[in-house]
């Protein structure tokens, strides 16, 4: 399975760098374009110095997280972001001929590299916070070393959410719509502080959509705005459960399409 | 009137997209419910800061919620650069048609259409929840629509020109996605533009994208008075000057070279 | 080696209602209406034989295909493929079939196709060994290495559909499922794919089930059909059966320079229209040669046009039931001829 995962990337990438011209300003752009809603954020805070309590660089460290953990899904599982078009057009009907699972056929297929401009972006946003808090003298070894989980805990988060989406095309047959209530409000929303938001959408976070875990929750205990440790190890968790779940769902689906034909 | 009927049959086309947009009016007021909650916790306990009210944010970012879908969220390149990808554009290009009042009165179809389906609902629901602002003078409305008007037609001349850029260029998205940012960005939608740090504030309130989501929504709030229009009007003739002499250029160019 | 017994497939359709209130209701509440798609099929095909899988569109050719390769489940009845079944085994299943949708590819649209069978080299856990030798047979028998380094979206589709055949049989399958593999192909393009069918089947005894719309398909390479309509099969025997069975006369139009006068109709001749300056003939082969048949038409008249058609399926399931042919409705599926 590595091999052919090794063999899709390399392959991936040559395809995808026969335009490369587009590549690159794709890139460019997509990484511009999210840090100008950054910069809007900094200058809002300039001006209102603080949100909820939250100052730049702690938003700044939400909003990095956020940032690179949404685009690094975009970028690992396009096939599953566009899986729609597996229904309409029938395509899926292929994946289901190779002795392969047509999960792993659909993650394997493709990557959107020009995604990673997003990633980049986050990235810097999350340095330039770190070192405004490291002034602050708030930096410590444990939330350094916590950022890859908190990485991964979001790209696990989003993959659920974006699998578990995807599988509602079984029966819809459409998905656009409904990514944008799944996939892209939520991202949105996570790049600030849960807080902020009304009860009953602060719930939606928690529980159906689980965006508070990847970068909200740990950041309570590691920022000591009134966190506990345990909540370092919950989040992970979570991530890893609605794997599992929406995997299963995604099996169901596959249950379903065998038995209907979409 | 052939632009009429254009705008006739886009608006009816449109209309057969209803229930998937209905599902995404919901996500729409979602997003603008999302700014709102933002501008709640940054302004919390900081009111007398600044010349926006808590409630009166709320109004505001409403307000350009609603204005998005007939401004700023038009098809990309107004679909142009589909038909020059096609070769369906030396057709339209023969037409005995103004080529440009071809393309938008196509978009005004569907705008008139997101008026109806996307601005209104989009406008109630979230009126629901911040309360519903009326302006004190009823000037103001006149003076608002005839803002919002001008708004619609930079928001098609903007994408106008994107659209034919692809005479040139074969592929849009990055320059679309760039003036996207700045509609956004700039233009008021996350943030007002007078709220911006100083010289970046007096910069955005002057360029064009400002007139499109701030000028509107400052004039109906009354923050800004309707003298802004005239810059409106200003960029308005600019731009469509831009638009005709491009659209003479992309002619030539499929003239001589054949699309 | 593929075997099916009593073969049905229910699809249970919703009745969407119309207009925004009917889509809205149709969220909630859902009424259906179910559909057989295939009622009871069954059939034995062993090692080595070419079966022409035929039918009208909707007839249940593409649902049977698809529970054979196990992408449906059937409502009743039993498949095995090469020994397994689709339904408990789709992936040993997978392993000893290769499947062709003439209308798309298993390509990686972007990648050169060389990349594509290298990935499918790693798929199927192809040794190097047996990978060379098939990408060997490959450039012999279909010209592979032609194009084998264009970007698979830049081939015409002649090409593509080379390339398609090829990446089915990369693992070396016993069992292959082409689902209108020369569909929108020129000639010269469905007599190469041809070729290589006649070849992998003859040589390699591979067992092979093709569906078509194609008759020229059907008589130049399958030694059995199985004819389906409405869900059931209609006829399973050779193609000569289906002729003795239906007679399937053939169509030629000939054009005048003045209205012909027709003397004496030949045996075999069974329907003569006059429109005009035009003859629409209806007539069987065997009993009266084409070229005879083409004499005689000289001598009624200055032929300015002669055109020959051959009836394609959805004329044969019509003659089956036993009527008669429309001429209007006939379509050119085999070549014209000017003079």
């Amino acid at each position: 399975m590595f091999f052919l995962y090794r063999k899709l990337l390399a392959a991936s990438i040559r395809a995808q760098m026969q335009y490369k011209l587009n590549f690159i300003a794709t890139a460019v752009t997509t990484a511009m374009l999210s840090s100008i809603d950054f910069l809007i954020l900094s200058a809002i805070l300039h001006r209102f110095d603080h949100v909820k309590g939250w100052n730049l660089y702690e938003v700044g460290l939400l909003y990095g997280l956020a940032s690179i953990a949404v685009s690094l899904y975009r970028v690992l599982a396009p096939e599953i972001h566009d899986f729609e078009r597996y229904i309409v057009f029938g395509e899926l009907d292929q994946l289901l001929t190779r002795p392969v699972s047509p999960l792993l056929l659909l993650l394997t297929r493709n990557l959107e590299l020009s995604r990673i401009g997003g990633a980049v972006q986050g990235l810097v946003i999350l340095i330039v916070s770190l070192g405004g808090l490291a002034g602050q003298g708030r930096v410590t070894w444990l939330l350094l070393s916590y950022l890859p989980i908190a990485v991964l805990t979001g790209l696990m988060i989003f993959f659920a959410i974006g699998l578990a989406t995807a599988t509602t095309a079984f029966w819809t047959g459409q998905l656009k719509e409904l990514q944008t209530f799944t996939i892209f409000a939520p991202a949105t929303a996570a790049n600030f502080p849960i807080s902020l938001y009304p009860g009953w959408l602060k719930l939606l976070f928690y529980s159906v959509v689980p965006v508070a875990f990847l970068n909200y929750v740990p950041m309570l205990y590691l920022l000591d705005k009134g966190g506990a440790w345990p909540l370092l190890l919950v989040a992970p968790l979570v991530g890893g459960v609605f794997c599992w779940l929406s995997i299963r769902f995604w099996q169901f689906g596959i249950r379903h399409y065998h038995s209907t034909g979409s | 009137m052939v632009y009429w009927e254009i705008i006739r049959k886009s608006y009816r086309q449109n209309l057969q997209y209803r229930l998937s947009h209905l599902i995404s009016n919901g996500a729409s007021a979602i997003f603008g419910l999302i700014y709102i909650a933002i501008w709640f916790g940054v302004m919390s306990g900081k009111e007398g800061t600044s010349p926006y009210a808590m409630r009166e944010m709320g109004h505001y970012l409403t307000f350009t919620q609603c204005t998005l879908w007939i401004t700023t969220f038009l098809t990309p390149g107004l679909g142009i650069s589909n038909s020059v990808r096609t070769g369906a554009v030396s057709f339209d290009l023969m037409r005995p048609v103004n080529y440009f009042l071809y393309v938008i009165s196509h978009e005004i179809g569907r705008i008139a259409y997101n008026l109806l389906h996307r601005s209104v609902p989009i406008g109630i629901t979230l009126s629901l929840l911040v309360g519903l602002a009326l302006p004190a003078n009823p000037a103001t409305f006149v003076w608002t629509l005839l803002s919002l008007a001008l708004a619609v037609y930079l928001g098609l001349l903007l994408f106008y020109l994107v659209g034919i850029s692809s005479f040139w260029t074969t592929e849009i998205r990055w320059a679309h996605q760039t003036i996207v940012a700045m509609m956004l960005g700039l233009g008021g939608q996350m943030i007002p533009v007078n709220l911006l740090p100083d010289m970046l504030g007096k910069i955005a309130a002057a360029l064009p994208f400002a007139c499109i989501l701030y000028d509107p929504a400052a004039i109906y709030m009354e923050k800004i008075p309707p003298t802004a229009i005239g810059l409106q009007a200003g960029w308005a003739l600019v731009l469509t000057a831009a638009a005709l002499t491009v659209t003479r250029l992309a002619r030539q160019k499929v003239e001589i070279q054949g699309g | 080696m593929i075997e099916a017994s009593g073969l049905v497939k229910t699809f249970r359709l919703a009745r969407g209602g119309n207009g925004t209130l009917g889509a809205l209701k149709g969220l909630f509440t859902r009424a259906y209406t179910e559909v057989q798609a295939v009622k009871g099929i069954s059939f034995t095909i062993r090692e080595g034989e070419f079966v022409g899988y035929i039918g009208p569109n909707g007839a249940g050719k593409s649902t049977t295909i698809k529970m054979l390769a196990g992408i449906l489940h059937p409502t009743e009845g039993e498949v095995t493929v090469a020994g397994c079944s689709p339904q408990r085994e789709r992936k040993e299943v997978a392993k000893r079939i290769g499947v062709v949708f003439g209308q798309r590819t298993q390509l990686w649209w972007d990648l050169p196709v060389r990349d594509s069978m290298e990935i499918l080299q790693a798929m199927y856990k192809i040794d190097d060994r047996s990978f060379r030798d098939a990408m060997e047979r490959f450039n012999a028998l279909l010209d592979l290495h032609e194009f084998l380094d264009i970007p698979v979206r830049k081939l015409s589709l002649g090409q593509r559909m080379r390339a398609d055949l090829a990446a089915a049989l990369l693992h070396d399958p016993p069992v292959l499922f082409l689902d209108e593999p020369t569909i929108g192909l020129d000639v010269v393009a469905k007599n190469k794919i041809r070729q290589f069918l006649r070849e992998i089947n003859r040589t390699d005894r591979k067992t092979i089930l093709l569906t078509t719309h194609d008759m020229d398909d059907i008589e130049q390479l399958c030694s059995r059909i199985i004819l389906i309509n409405h869900g059931q099969v209609m006829l399973d025997g050779t193609l000569d059966q289906l002729r003795a069975q239906i007679g399937l006369p053939s169509v030629i139009v000939a054009e005048y320079r003045e209205p012909p006068a027709i003397t004496g109709v030949l045996d075999g001749v069974e329907q003569v229209e006059q429109i005009g300056n035009r003859l629409v003939i209806h007539y069987d082969k065997r009993k009266t040669p084409t070229p005879r048949l083409l004499a005689e038409i000289g001598r009624w008249g200055e032929p300015v046009d002669i055109q020959m058609k051959e009836p394609d399926i959805e004329e044969i399931i019509r003659l089956l039931y036993g009527r008669v042919a429309n001429p209007a409705r006939l379509s050119y599926t085999s070549f014209s001829t000017w003079y």
